[in-house]
């Protein structure tokens, strides 16, 4: 008896330290946007507490709406544009379909060690009005007018964006996906091939079904990543032209940090974690029915 | 059980944590004045390693030199570190005796909450009249003076590159009109009217709505729209904005203007592929650093042309810069407080203000040019400075937060996605709902 509570004394002792950094780092900030979020300040202070207000403001303005749609642009081109891609990469890589690949493997990755912003400004060095490709076209075609229009564009201003998106993060999940592959005995794809199976078949029925976890992981990675996109958004555009590349943390950002207006900014923050988890939650219970199935 | 700590440890302990706390020690216990010297700390937006502030750096070294027995214990940073820092320090109430504060709005968070020394009481009739008088706007609702602005941000300056007027056979623009008539001209021998970089959004609101709006309106119509009496639906505000869109409309802007960072605008200028500039007055230091001279010689300082039914003509706009504020409890240490006048009558007055102008600054306070060797953009920055009549910055003047509504509405305007009239509105229900000029802090 006196050994069971001492043993759960050295439990909770042992957890303490943990759930107090856990309470303090996590649960606290969280708590206390929540709390934030019904107030509203000005010039640093605290003017008072405004209920749901700043939600139903946040709700009804449209800079919001496209900051929310640009953010699941975004989501999409992760999830269904990063993820396949790297699966696919990673699949050449590893059944050698493609010569050099130690080469591929480098260049692929490439882009992951490089800094956000010194992409962002790479990007715009090329694209912008004075930029290289914006001058060769001027010259071939003789037309000084010409500047990439899509950027300007309020439904295609994003798309830009979800192409560096695209190349830059796509080689981490290469990486990923490569080294589970690496994990596959090698008997199990003989056996798939003197069965008859072609590369086709073994990516989608042996390759991807052993990816299963590391799938669903990447995929939340990918979710709660878009919805935290801030940095290269923010060199490449700063949410602009307009705010039509505008996305949830640079609206928060502005509002916080710019305004001032503490109260707004927490509401929105409080908003963006109750979207990703409930996204992360969708993506358990969609992991959940698929991983039933192959069972 | 073991002990923790074994008994002869106790000084070893005690003497980590002494070296730990140490530096905290020294520098709390290092604020304290002995020996007949007086130490003000400071928080200023400078950064005294970068060779923009070699004039800051002149004026204080002649300052340390004139007054030993002054010394500052300074802190310093830039950019939104600096504000972020400064709404902690603030929201704390640790605000140190001398600091960066603005005359516009930008740190209206200790301007507008009661932390800052109204300085009109301590301020000698002799010297404020040695200002430019368009340092003196009023910074508070009673007319107080937080800051003396150190120079005058001048934020309209037409530049023209006269080598290439004179190989089209162009004049200055008088009218509106007349720079529209010259764009057929200028574009059909290669080159782009008007360079302006708007891809942060405020440069179009600071550098041309703002003295279209001045024009067209003035500054009592603008007092007016403040206050509620006249709506930024008026027809100064909404003209201004079409102008603007018929500028866009009609090619007047170089390609991509909202695409265009600040830099990349003003290196079209300079490689002689536009015919105008429109920038800051300030964009005369890099021009002096960055073009040859024959380039410098063939660069005009004018305003944007005359524009029909204006009410004010040839103005520009302008604001006064940041200066240094005090800490509204400073009278509470009379020797504390003369130091920091001492300072800012030594920094802003005429000592400071020739100092600064040797270093490229255009003081506020005024200067016979003559007894200087000046570059020549400088001398032309001065001069323009004190023969153009300056009306307000609309983001000075107005909530920063209103700009957020309104910078992305011009954009959207100039794409053709909202018209003039849409922007107004948009802007004009935001002000009356929000902005403290209406509806107070």
């Amino acid at each position: 008896m006196v050994e069971t509570r001492d043993k759960r004394v050295s439990y909770y002792l042992l957890l303490l330290p943990a759930l107090v950094i856990y309470l303090s780092v996590i649960i606290f900030p969280i708590g206390l946007s929540g709390v934030l979020s019904f107030t509203r300040w000005r010039n640093f202070v605290l003017t008072g507490f405004v209920g749901f207000d700043n939600y139903l403001v946040i709700l009804r303005d449209p800079e919001f709406h496209r900051a929310l749609w640009n953010n699941v642009q975004i989501m999409l081109t992760s999830v269904f544009g990063q993820i396949p891609l790297g699966v696919l990469l990673a699949y050449l890589l590893f059944r050698k379909l493609v010569r050099g690949t130690r080469f591929f493997e480098m260049v692929i990755f490439l882009p992951i060690t490089i800094s956000a912003v010194v992409v962002a400004l790479l990007w715009n060095r090329i694209f912008s009005p004075v930029g290289l490709y914006t001058n060769m076209v001027r010259v071939l075609t003789g037309n000084p007018d010409y500047v990439v229009r899509i950027f300007e564009n309020q439904d295609w201003a994003m798309v830009p964006i979800l192409v560096v998106l695209l190349w830059m993060h796509t080689s981490l999940y290469m990486v990923m996906f490569l080294a589970n592959m690496q994990r596959i005995p090698s008997s199990t794809i003989e056996a798939a091939k003197l069965d008859g199976a072609g590369e086709f078949t073994i990516l989608t029925r042996v390759v991807v079904p052993s990816l299963a976890n590391v799938l669903f992981i990447s995929s939340i990675f990918a979710i709660s990543g878009s919805f935290k996109s801030f940095d290269l958004v923010f060199a490449m555009t700063g949410g602009g032209p307009v705010n039509y590349t505008s996305v949830m943390s640079i609206y928060l950002y502005r509002h916080t940090f710019t305004f001032n207006n503490f109260g707004y900014g927490s509401a929105v923050s409080v908003i963006m974690v109750v979207i990703s988890v409930g996204l992360i939650t969708l993506t358990r219970w969609i992991y959940g029915r698929v991983q039933k199935k192959y069972d | 059980m073991k002990r923790l700590v074994r008994p002869g440890s106790f000084p070893v302990v005690f003497l980590a944590c002494f070296l730990l706390l140490a530096p905290s020690l020294l520098q709390a216990g290092g604020q304290k004045e002995d020996d007949g010297r007086v130490v003000l700390t400071t928080y200023l937006q400078k950064d005294p390693a970068n060779p923009q502030f070699e004039g800051h750096n002149a004026v204080m070294e002649a300052f340390a030199e004139a007054h030993p027995h002054i010394t500052f214990r300074h802190e310093y940073a830039t950019g939104e570190a600096f504000h972020q820092k400064f709404q902690a320090m603030a929201a704390s109430g640790r605000l140190p005796d001398l600091f960066t504060t603005y005359v516009g709005k930008r740190t209206a968070y200790i301007t507008e909450t009661g932390r800052v020394l109204d300085l009109r009481p301590y301020l000698e009739q002799e010297f404020l009249d040695g200002f430019t008088p368009a340092a003196w706007e009023p910074q508070g609702p009673e007319g107080e003076i937080y800051t003396v602005p150190p120079s005058m941000a001048v934020c309209h300056v037409m530049y023209a590159n006269t080598a290439i007027m004179d190989e089209l056979g162009l004049t200055f623009p008088e009218t509106y009109q007349e720079l529209l008539d010259q764009v057929e001209t200028i574009r059909r021998a290669g080159y782009y009217p008007i360079s302006l970089g708007n891809r942060d959004q405020w440069p179009m609101n600071s550098w041309l709505l703002s003295v279209l709006v001045d024009r067209l309106g003035g500054q009592e119509w603008f007092h007016d729209a403040m206050s509620g009496q006249a709506a930024f639906t008026d027809r100064p505000f909404v003209r201004s904005l079409e102008i603007i869109q018929e500028m866009v409309a009609k090619n007047v802007f170089s390609p991509g203007v909202n695409q265009m960072s600040n830099p990349e605008a003003n290196q079209e200028f300079y490689q002689g592929r536009s015919v105008y500039l429109i920038d800051a007055g300030w964009r005369t230091s890099a021009m002096t650093n960055i073009l040859d001279i024959p380039q410098q010689e063939a660069i005009y300082l004018g305003t944007f042309p005359r524009v029909d039914g204006s009410v004010r003509h040839g103005s520009s706009a302008a604001v006064p810069s940041e200066g240094f504020g005090l800490n509204v409890n400073l009278p509470q240490d009379p020797r504390k407080l003369e130091a920091a006048l001492e300072f800012i009558r030594f920094y802003k007055g005429p000592q400071g203000a020739a100092i600064r102008l040797q270093h490229g600054e255009v003081p506020s306070y005024t200067l016979d040019y003559d007894d200087f060797d000046l570059p020549l953009l400088q001398r032309a920055y001065a001069e323009f400075q004190v023969n153009t009549p300056m009306g307000y910055v609309i983001d000075a003047k107005m909530d920063g937060e209103g700009m957020g509504i309104l910078n992305p509405a011009i954009q959207a305007m100039m794409f053709g996605d909202l018209s003039p009239l849409q922007v107004a509105r948009s802007y004009e229900e935001w002000v009356a709902a929000n902005d403290s000029s209406r509806v107070g802090n």
